[in-house]
């Protein structure tokens, strides 16, 4: 049990830095999902782009794997543009696959985003090949600054950037939906489209809107997870997307901080599974956790049950 | 009896006559192949075809996004694999193994559906991906302590297999077997379809609480759609693994899914033929685009964006020449429209006189609330209601918005259980029922926002009636026994006789219309006509008149007092227009805020102080 206990904090750590990116690419499937009741398939694909366009900016930005400016002006510029082209690529996702559906089936527009993400993953495998790109980090952040340690826990500076910018994300993204008249004119979409179209929004643009916020989540995510485990690969979109949404879901779909809460929880329950199972089967206990909770509350920890009305 | 548009025995030639001219293209069809590349896709598409067929059951039929399936497929090819290899020295006959890996997928079905069951739409969705997951995993970690599955490098060299004595081994003798198997599997899915239980799972499908208030066992309906998909996946799953001599893991996993998902979807959910294309183009259409190399699984999302776009109803929606053109009953040859009347007279020949009589012990006592309330959190939307409902009366319920009018009925029918009270009819305590046991009691309902089945034509609206007075299994229906035969000719007389009831509004060439196409006067009136076609004695009806103009009022007001007066039903009915109340009702009961405030006939009601307060407020005191 001793051994359990020393592990603990350790353990804590990596599942809060996991458990913080799973939240912003939770975020990105629970906005969507709150306006236009669809599953975006695509997300996935949008966090493997935002991963890909990290690693470009770095890759351009440096020399013989020596960055040629400032590391925190790299970094920023990393994270800020791999944002705007992930926003890009869900905007156009939206205006040209998922806009021309607002009326169809869901079951269509869920084939629909399937397309996108089969589409977006080979044209990633066409112009980027199947290697994986390796992030060099270690000329990126000096080495004295590199690892932290507190007791016998041992932080990475990549861990601490990426739980604060983390944070930061989410901390600025509910300050917009809760204090912004754009935000209240998505809580309102969210509600009753509809209703909100009557009342004056428009609700195309709030619904471009939520994509491009989603998508530049989604994006920040890639180029985090890409600084903290320093590589990327065309097929990474699948499993974080299957894992944000699986945080999105077990936070209650639609519910914001019902992602932050879901993402967290499950980075920390993976993280804790290293510790009592095999490394082999920590998605096994991720995902039983997942059918327990949904077993139990049908809605997710923060979705609201709705009754409905006969 | 039958529908008076289809002939019995002209139908039944042309379907052995499609079914020889199918099996004659697919005896030529491997000798066809120019080489044993395309042989081998042709077998592929066969298997796919079977998948499809499997997951539009689940999918399809009953709406369900399983995202499981693939694994059921895994789960039968593994079966085959441990079962007739040297992995642990078992060699059973493959005629033997592939009805125990059906079995094991149908059991790990019910298993899945029944830990599901209360999910919806995207979180049952989430949890099967789950599942789907774990088994990935298991699969691709069981090598170790002990080898069960091989881990990545899977399981190979499996003993070659035997039908009745013949040697399948050659690749045409495989073509052969696969496309057998999905001929057979199409034929019991067409026979799923036109059953009671092709309508139930397209009434959950529709409306799933709908579909439990008219009588449907939704849970069990939804698990049998689980389970019956999960059988066809496993047998295909065993099927596949021995035609590849070979299972991995990656045979098992998502991609593989989505591409049988898309199969189902483009072919149109629950549309059989159109599946099968569906299944048809996707595995033809990657080879013709391999000449574009790397592009082509780019293209291939491409044109799945854009067919969606284009054909939302899959690409065999509302294609003329293929769907069948419908003959109009109000038509002759000429395309000149019959005279109504004759068209009423002749629906009336069709079924002849029909029976609903319920029995009339007229005055005592067959539905009881007693001491009912009911809260939802802090609010009390009904507060210690007793209400005696005697047989054959028409009683309405009046009162105020949010009096707890809707509420009673959903009481009643089981949509939501009283806090308090207790609720009986004829003697026998009915509270806590679910609403298809309450229906199966005899007390049907219909709905204030109408709940059709919209996209089902008129008849099936009113066949789904039946599912609750008819048994037919999967056995039955699938070889056709005489127990099927029974249930469905009952059902369509039943449903026949009960729309009859309404004249040509939802007779004749309507038979065939979808509900949504309906007027909205109609639509109220199929409602009603479902809930009698449930051979229910006591009927809930929840504003039957809503949004119908002063004319149709009276028909429908006029209606409602026949059917009472000739058949002898019980009605209780909620309403808001008040000479309707005051024409047909044998008694009036008043809610507010969730208590009765009045009870009586309709003069003593209109006159009592409490009711004039509750609708028009207090008088104001002169100073």
């Amino acid at each position: 049990m001793d051994i359990y206990l020393q592990q603990l904090p350790q353990q804590l750590i990596n599942g809060l830095t996991l458990g913080g990116v799973y939240a912003l690419i939770a975020i990105g499937y629970t906005m969507v999902y709150g306006i236009l009741g669809m599953l975006n398939f695509a997300h996935g694909e949008i966090y493997m782009i935002g991963g890909f366009t990290g690693w470009w900016v770095l890759h351009l930005l440096s020399r013989n794997n020596i960055p040629v400016m400032n590391a925190a002006l790299v970094i920023s510029l990393m994270i800020i543009i791999a944002m705007g082209v992930s926003a890009l690529v869900g905007l156009l996702s939206e205006r040209f696959a998922y806009r021309p559906l607002r009326k169809a089936p869901r079951m269509n527009l869920l084939l629909s985003a399937l397309g996108v993400s089969i589409f977006l993953q080979n044209a990633v495998l066409t112009f980027q090949g199947a290697k994986t790109r390796v992030f060099h980090v270690s000329s990126l952040i000096p080495e004295s600054f590199r690892i932290f340690h507190i007791g016998n826990v041992v932080i990475s500076f990549a861990r601490v950037l990426v739980i604060f910018i983390t944070f930061l994300l989410m901390a600025l993204l509910t300050v917009l939906v809760k204090k912004t008249k754009a935000g209240k004119a998505m809580r309102a979409t969210a509600q009753d489209l509809e209703a909100a179209t009557f009342m004056g929004i428009d609700v195309d643009r709030i619904i471009v809107l939520v994509f491009v916020i989603g998508s530049a989540l989604g994006g920040a995510a890639g180029t985090l997870v890409g600084l903290l485990f320093t590589q990327v690969d065309y097929y990474v979109g699948f499993q974080a997307g299957l894992k944000g949404f699986t945080a999105a879901v077990l936070g209650g779909i639609g519910s914001i901080p019902g992602a932050m809460l879901g993402g967290l929880m499950l980075g920390l329950a993976e993280s804790l599974a290293v510790t009592f199972f095999p490394t082999a089967y920590k998605d096994v206990a991720a995902f039983l956790i997942l059918i327990a909770i949904l077993i139990f509350r049908p809605s997710g920890l923060l979705g609201e049950k709705v009754p409905e009305k006969v | 009896m039958v529908p008076p548009s289809s002939h019995p025995v002209q139908d039944r030639k042309k379907q052995l006559a499609t079914w020889a001219a199918v099996g004659l293209v697919l005896a030529a069809a491997p000798h066809l192949m120019p080489d044993s590349y395309w042989l081998r896709i042709y077998s592929m598409t066969g298997i796919y075809i079977l998948l499809a067929m499997g997951l539009n059951v689940v999918a399809g039929f009953a709406g369900l996004l399983d995202l499981a399936y693939v694994a059921f497929f895994g789960i039968g090819g593994y079966t085959f694999a441990l079962l007739s290899s040297d992995q642990f020295g078992i060699h059973l006959p493959f005629l033997l193994v592939v009805p125990v890996s059906a079995l094991i997928a149908t059991g790990f079905g019910f298993a899945l559906g029944s830990t599901t069951v209360r999910l919806k739409g995207d979180y049952l969705a989430i949890v099967t991906l789950a599942f789907a997951q774990i088994f990935k995993l298991l699969l691709l970690n069981l090598d170790r302590p002990i080898n069960i599955t091989g881990g990545v490098n899977g399981i190979y060299n499996f003993d070659p297999i035997r039908i009745f004595g013949f040697k399948i081994a050659s690749p045409i003798a495989y073509s052969y077997l696969i496309w057998i198997s999905a001929l057979m599997v199409v034929a019991a899915c067409f026979r799923l379809k036109r059953s009671r239980y092709g309508r139930g799972w397209e009434a959950i499908r529709e409306d799933e609480l709908a579909a439990e208030a008219m009588g449907i066992n939704t849970t069990w309906m939804k698990l049998a759609a689980f389970a019956g998909g999960a059988c066809i996946a496993g047998g295909t799953g065993s099927l596949f693994a021995s035609f590849q001599d070979s299972v991995f893991p990656n045979s098992f996993d998502f991609p593989q899914l989505v591409i049988i998902y898309c199969m189902v979807i483009l072919g149109g959910l629950g549309n059989i033929a159109g599946v099968i294309l569906g299944a048809v183009v996707l595995s033809i259409l990657p080879e013709f685009l391999r000449e574009y190399g790397a592009y082509r699984m780019m293209l291939f999302g491409l044109i799945l964006i854009v067919l969606m776009a284009l054909r939302p109803e899959g690409i065999m929606g509302e294609i003329g020449f293929l769907t069948r053109r419908k003959k109009r009953a109000d038509r002759d040859e000429t395309g000149v429209l019959k005279a109504s009347t004759e068209l009423y007279y002749s629906g009336n020949r069709a079924s002849g006189r029909p029976d609903l009589t319920r029995y009339k012990n007229r005055g005592e006592t067959i539905l009881r609330l007693q001491h009912v309330s009911r809260h939802f959190g802090g609010i009390s939307a009904l507060n210690d209601l007793s209400i005696d409902v005697k047989q054959g009366e028409i009683l309405s319920i009046i009162g105020p918005n949010g009096a707890g009018k809707s509420t009673v009925f959903n009481l009643i029918s089981g949509v939501y259980p009283p806090s308090k009270g207790r609720i009986s009819f004829k003697g026998k305590t009915i509270t806590g029922l679910k609403p298809h046991q309450v229906v199966k009691a005899g007390i049907a309902r219909t709905f204030q926002n109408l709940r059709l089945f919209n996209q089902m034509s008129v008849l099936d609206n009113a066949k789904v009636g039946q599912f609750c007075r008819t048994a037919s299994g999967p056995f039955s229906i699938l070889f056709h026994l005489p127990r099927y035969r029974q249930d469905e000719d009952g059902t369509t007389a039943k449903a026949m006789q009960v729309l009859n009831l309404f004249g040509t509004r939802l007779t004749g060439y309507r038979f065939d219309q979808q509900a949504k196409d309906l007027s909205y006067a109609n639509r109220r009136r199929l409602e009603i006509a479902r809930a009698l076609s449930t051979d229910a004695e006591v009927l809930l009806l929840d504003e039957p008149s809503a949004g119908m103009n002063p004319q149709e009022t009276l028909e429908i007001t006029g209606f409602i007092k026949n059917i009472r007066d000739t058949f002898g039903y019980t009605i209780v009915l909620i309403e808001h227009k008040l000479n309707v109340v005051r024409t047909i009702s044998d008694r009036v009961i008043v809610l507010d805020y969730g208590m009765k405030i009045a009870e009586g006939s309709y003069e003593t009601v209109a006159k009592n102080e409490k009711v004039i307060e509750a609708y028009l407020g207090r008088k104001q005191r002169s100073h």
